[in-house]
């Protein structure tokens, strides 16, 4: 049977078409820019949660503003002092220095780790080609060496030339990266690469979802960019022991050290808070493009009553009652509507595609929840879209209508 | 051929149109009644309100004054059962056909027959209709794919699918030549005599006319 509203969007191709692709465009930024930037923070916020730690040691104050702070903060003598106060309650406290620097034309933030404290920062994971940075800490120990025996009362920083860092008895720079920096920068194990004024050499390579993309000896990171302090981290992550309790456990290691303790947990809602601005900026971004999206359908509707308003009378020559006008209209839109989520959705799914290709270090999350919000936005729209042009075809004159044949 | 019983009757209608100096009263006072199974034809001069009259007749548009009884009960002004004797008792036929140009010969039939509230029909009753009007090869065609006389007999198909008491047909050899406009009218007329089909044909073509049972004269909005 030929069911009228179908009949008119397939006659009308070429407009029906546009009217589809306006809409999935409206509906592909939606669900896109939602899953870029609510996915770039997820995937962030996953990799810290795989550190193997229960809570987070920073400086007082830093608040949500903790995701992009980086350098010398906390004494290392923190780690000490939490383990003596709390070991009943604390396993293991791993300090780690952050500092951001440009590998695969990107910001990326390196943290400065022990080799010792590896296997709690990667969550258990091992290394997928290569070895870790200064794995015996023999850089660790030729650097303390060299500082004990420079006069430190003179307020100078020890100055170290690229050779002697880089000397192969205890190179210091060296990086390990993760799967998707190698290949969004085409690194290779071995390589040599130019960041922070340093050649560094990637030594080892392990499997995303790590905490960071980019690590280095905690030791060069104090020194290279902690003005030569190699006492102080950034950051200290706090393992507890079986059975104690996060809450208690953070209360009384924040008011041992005077800083600000957190659960690891926390860490999402950090970021959330932190880049909130940015989701409210794209969501109204969204909300404009979906807006014109369905301005367009009320204007194809609407300009569809105008050029059928014989059709119309026609149909009301033989009785359709208002109800029926309405649903007409309705369904086209609602038809229109429809043919334009699957193009959004699938165009969302090529976006995320592309976009992943392109930038492999930006994650885009397409959700069934955006795909569902973004359906409601768009049946409610589309019905929107369509009172005003389905009134008018109700109000259409019939013999006006026909009698200007 | 009438058998009895009056179909319609119509008293005393009033129609106008425009307001203040420009007012037309295009039905004057006009009376008319419709057997059971006549094949009515109304002529007139151009302007006299032929028309007008149909559209009245076929409750397209209220009268101003005046009252119409159709199959014995009256016609209401507005309202639903106004348009639920509209679905019922009335088809229409027009000049210039009026099919839906995006959809099927077959699908125009069928969208007048959900517009009714009956949907497709399984008894084979259109497709029997097709057949008696000699238009069955373009069920499947759109309107732009047929000729000018397919085109109308499809239209009365479409009239006539819901079993109307009466059918109301605007000029509808108006813009047919000679040839698929005898056609028309036989078929109306076949329509009439074998399954007494009232109906009510607007012309000004007197060999058209012919054809009727029965032809009455209109005249600045009155019959003669």
């Amino acid at each position: 049977m030929g069911y009228l509203p179908l009949a008119n969007i397939l006659h009308h191709k070429l407009r029906s078409a546009l009217s589809a692709l306006g809409i999935g465009i409206g509906i592909c930024m939606l669900v896109t820019l939602s899953g870029l930037s609510r996915g770039s923070l997820s995937e962030v916020a996953d990799r810290w949660e795989s550190v193997d730690a229960d809570l987070i040691v920073m400086p007082r104050g830093w608040g949500e503003n903790a995701s992009d702070k980086s350098g010398s903060a906390l004494p290392d003598r923190y780690a000490a002092k939490i383990l003596a106060n709390h070991g009943d309650i604390v396993r293991s406290v791993v300090p780690v220095f952050t500092w951001p620097i440009k590998l695969a034309g990107q910001d990326q933030m390196a943290i400065g780790v022990d080799a010792s404290s590896w296997g709690a920062l990667s969550g258990g994971r091992g290394l997928a080609a290569g070895r870790l940075s200064d794995p015996d800490g023999r850089f660790a120990a030729w650097l303390t060496a060299k500082l004990l025996a420079f006069p430190a009362d003179h307020g100078e920083i020890l100055e170290l030339a690229e050779a002697d860092l880089s000397d192969p008895s205890h190179n210091g720079l060296e990086l390990v990266i993760d799967t998707r920096l190698a290949k969004a920068g085409g690194y290779k194990l071995g390589q040599t690469v130019r960041a922070a004024n340093h050649d560094w050499r990637i030594v080892g390579i392990v499997s995303s979802g790590v905490m960071a993309r980019v690590f280095m000896p905690r030791r060069t990171a104090q020194f290279l960019f902690g003005n030569g302090d190699v006492t102080k981290s950034t950051l200290m992550f706090v393992k507890l022991a079986a059975g104690a309790d996060v809450g208690p456990a953070a209360r009384a290691i924040g008011a041992t050290t005077g800083q600000d303790v957190v659960p690891l947990s926390r860490y999402r809602g950090m970021l959330v808070e932190k880049f909130g601005i940015m989701f409210t900026y794209v969501d109204a971004v969204n909300v404009t493009a979906l807006i014109i999206a369905f301005l367009f359908i009320m204007v194809t509707l609407y300009t569809m009553v105008l050029q059928r308003t014989r059709e119309i009378a026609i149909l009301k020559s033989s009785g359709a009652s208002d109800f029926f006008l309405l649903r007409q209209v309705l369904a086209e839109s609602m038809l229109l509507t429809a043919a334009g989520m699957a193009v959004g959705v699938a165009m969302s799914f090529l976006a995320a595609w592309l976009i992943e290709t392109l930038r492999p270090l930006l994650t885009v999350t397409i959700t069934w929840y955006w795909i569902a919000v973004s359906a409601v936005v768009a049946l409610v729209g589309a019905v929107a879209a369509a009172l005003y042009p389905a009134w008018r075809a109700t109000r259409v004159d019939v013999v006006e209508a026909l009698t200007l044949e | 051929m009438a058998d009895g019983g009056d179909i319609l009757v119509a008293r005393n209608l009033e129609k106008s149109f425009g307001s203040g100096d420009a007012r037309v009263h295009v039905l004057r006072g006009l009376d008319l009644t419709v057997q059971r199974g006549e094949f009515l034809a109304v002529m007139g001069p151009s302007g006299c309100g032929k028309s007008t009259l149909l559209h009245v007749l076929g409750l397209v548009t209220p009268p101003d004054a005046g009252t119409i009884h159709l199959d014995g009960r009256p016609v209401p002004r507005r309202g639903g059962e106004l348009d639920r004797m509209r679905r019922a008792h009335i088809g229409l036929v027009f000049q210039r056909f009026n099919l839906i140009s995006v959809l099927s010969a077959a699908d125009n039939v069928e969208i007048s027959l959900r517009v009714r509230g009956m949907g497709h029909r399984a008894d084979g009753r259109v497709e029997q209709l097709f057949e008696q009007m000699g238009v069955s090869h373009v069920m499947r065609r759109k309107p732009g794919a047929m000729s000018i006389g397919e085109q109308q007999r499809v239209a009365v198909v479409r009239a006539i699918a819901h079993n109307p008491d009466i059918v109301l047909a605007d000029e509808p050899t108006g813009n047919l030549d000679s040839a698929n406009a005898a056609r028309l009218l036989e078929l109306l007329t076949d329509l009439n005599r074998r399954q007494h089909q009232t109906t009510v044909m607007i012309t000004h073509d007197a060999e058209a006319a012919g054809y009727a049972d029965r032809i009455v004269h209109m005249k600045d909005g009155r019959l003669l």
